[in-house]
């Protein structure tokens, strides 16, 4: 089972940005299978490490995009992304300084992470450039 | 020392102004100009006169300017490698701001002026081109005519344009170049210069110019003048070979021994998404954004020109994909260097944590043009040394107090105006001021953090800050648990 399926709605219409989130899925579904079937800790670590420095990098490209584009919510847009890297490390100092972790919560967590941000921000930027 | 350049810019500006001011008041006939500059100033000497000594003691100011600020980039190695365009473009500047200088004395037609139309043509009339035709003009009162000297005010009107000119070609290479000094020093300058105007004003000397009698005696402007005495003791050809020789010499000092220079910086494609962080942050504009070249569905990649990059390693600072937390990949950024990667700095880390131990320990990260960082290292003290210190990740500092790698962050550099690469500490502080992409993570304690822009001799301003930040960390830490730190930290 992977946690969050790509679904047609996700497209922004732009190719790059659109290249990439379906790369950052691929990366929290692997993360997830890591957690729940081979229960390997330190592999999921490794991930989530990893995908802290995609998504900054995904993040900056998309940030980019909106400037280029004068979107109109693009400080709005912006501060999200802050705050989803600033959540993202705190997520990983939980998962490193816990040893007893309860792998369907902390799942739930980072997918809920992704998807809030991706219906409710994506969404809109998508309709805007689309 | 390092506003000389906007130093300069800010004396030609003066000398412009003025220059603008006497043009309207002086009279530019050969009879009439000697008497238009005696006008200035003694009756007019509250504004026309004041503005004729700004004019000459700010073009002196600016001489002095420029020979100092030729010789700091010079003596701290700031004319060679990447650097040699804008010392290259700045050799001409010395020969047309010396010219614009020397063809102003004239304009006041008095005996030095007489001296020197003379001797200057004689000087030119050693090159084949002139032969013998510019002493000439001055042979004689009859044969100097009004349009003859009219030219001479119009290219004391064009030289120092060329020269304008010549100094926007000579910044071209630098982003964001400093133009303007800091106001206090500005107004103080324009201050000193203004007393000086008035205290002791700059005068003419002897009568007006009589072509007819030789001159016997004038007093030299030495900023300007000193090759005159040189002619006089050698030769026009000796002088000229001199000027040439040193001008050549000038304008192949960038590639003369000892040559050296660090590997420019790379781009992984792989790490790549082409957000251009590094482009916005070159201070050397030696990144460019051009289409993707390997498939990806990307619309650019960033392309490092050789010639211009100064392997300052800002480029690495600003790529997201540089952040320390990465594991599961090795640690390739989308830019980095590949004599001081980023991996190597993480590398330098883990080494300085592990070999600290006891309460308060400070990791300092400092740029290799800063304070010698040897001095600092101690049992709750170790080192990372970058080219700059804008070539630091701003996750490198969240990586180091939330893995409780270090409990303290101190970044050092070169001399807060004074950066070696220009804009790193301007970007490093924006950075860290969440005022600049990427920014320091709000989550990070910035009581934990310290900066010090000290420079190569701060080494004791590094220590103070050093221990000031330990008592701080030890004052606030005091109150609760100490265990903590010790016992979390992991790789």
């Amino acid at each position: 089972m992977t946690l969050i399926e790509w679904r047609d709605e996700f497209s922004t219409g732009v190719a790059s940005v659109d290249y990439e989130h379906r790369q950052l899925i691929e990366l929290i579904n692997g993360l997830y299978a890591k957690l729940t079937r081979e229960k390997d800790r330190d592999a999921a670590l490794r991930f989530l490490g990893e995908i802290y420095a995609r998504i900054a990098a995904h993040f900056a490209l998309e940030e980019r995009i909106m400037r280029e584009k004068e979107y109109d919510q693009y400080q709005d847009h912006k501060d999200d992304h802050e705050r989803l890297l600033d959540d993202i490390l705190d997520i990983m100092d939980e998962f490193e300084a816990n040893t007893g972790f309860d792998d369907e919560a902390f799942s739930r967590r980072l997918g809920e992470w992704f998807t809030v941000h991706f219906k409710s921000k994506d969404a809109r930027l998508h309709r805007r450039l689309g | 020392m390092y506003h000389l350049g906007a130093l300069s810019f800010f004396f030609f500006w003066i000398v412009a102004v003025s220059g603008l001011y006497l043009y309207v008041v002086f009279d530019t006939s050969v009879y009439g100009a000697y008497a238009s500059v005696e006008w200035i100033t003694h009756d007019q000497w509250y504004l026309a006169g004041v503005m004729r000594s700004l004019h000459r003691y700010a073009s002196d100011a600016m001489v002095v300017s420029v020979i100092v600020h030729l010789s700091r980039e010079f003596f701290i190695d700031h004319h060679r490698g990447f650097r040699w365009f804008s010392w290259f473009t700045g050799v001409p500047l010395l020969w047309l701001l010396f010219s614009s200088g020397i063809n102003g004395y004239w304009l006041v037609w008095d005996d030095l002026a007489q001296f020197l139309a003379v001797n200057t043509a004689e000087w030119l009339d050693w090159l084949p081109v002139f032969d013998g035709q510019m002493a000439r003009n001055f042979i004689s009162e009859a044969r100097l005519s009004d349009r003859f000297f009219s030219l001479l005010v119009f290219l004391h009107i064009g030289i120092p344009l060329a020269l304008l000119l010549g100094m926007w070609i000579h910044i071209q290479r630098i982003t964001r170049a400093r133009v303007n000094p800091p106001a206090g020093l500005m107004f103080g300058t324009l201050a000193a210069l203004l007393a000086l105007s008035l205290v002791k004003p700059a005068l003419s000397q002897g009568g007006q110019a009589n072509l007819d009698v030789a001159v016997a005696e004038v007093g030299l402007d030495w900023f300007y003048l000193a090759m005159y005495p040189l002619i006089d003791l050698t030769s026009s050809g000796a002088v000229w070979w001199l000027l040439i020789g040193l001008t050549l010499m000038l304008g192949a000092l960038p590639w003369l021994p000892p040559a050296r220079r660090d590997p420019v910086a790379v781009v992984d494609l792989g790490n790549c998404n082409g957000c251009a962080r590094c482009f916005a942050d070159c201070p050397y504009s030696a990144i460019t954004m051009q289409p993707r070249s390997d498939g990806l569905p990307y619309a650019q990649e960033a392309v490092v020109d050789a010639g211009l990059c100064a392997s300052c390693g800002l480029c690495a600072g600003a790529c997201p994909t540089a952040t320390p937390f990465r594991r599961a990949t090795e640690l390739v950024p989308g830019i980095d260097l590949p004599h001081l990667p980023v991996r190597g700095i993480r590398e330098q880390v883990l080494a300085g944590a592990s070999a600290m131990s006891g309460e308060g320990r400070i990791l300092v990260f400092g740029c290799a043009h800063g304070a010698p960082l040897t001095t600092v290292s101690g049992q709750s003290t170790a080192a990372v040394t970058l080219p700059c210190v804008g070539a630091l990740p701003p996750s490198f500092i969240d990586f180091v107090l939330s893995r409780h790698h270090a409990d303290g962050v101190v970044l050092a550099g070169c001399g807060s105006c004074d950066c070696n690469f220009r804009l790193g500490i301007d970007w490093t502080e924006q950075r860290l001021a969440r005022e600049r992409d990427p920014q320091l993570r709000s989550r990070v304690p910035r009581e934990r953090l310290a900066t010090c822009w000290a420079g190569r001799y701060g080494g004791k301003s590094l220590q103070r800050c050093i221990d000031g930040l330990r008592r701080n960390l030890s004052a606030s830490s005091a109150p609760s648990a100490t265990g903590t730190s010790t016992e979390q930290r992991s790789a």
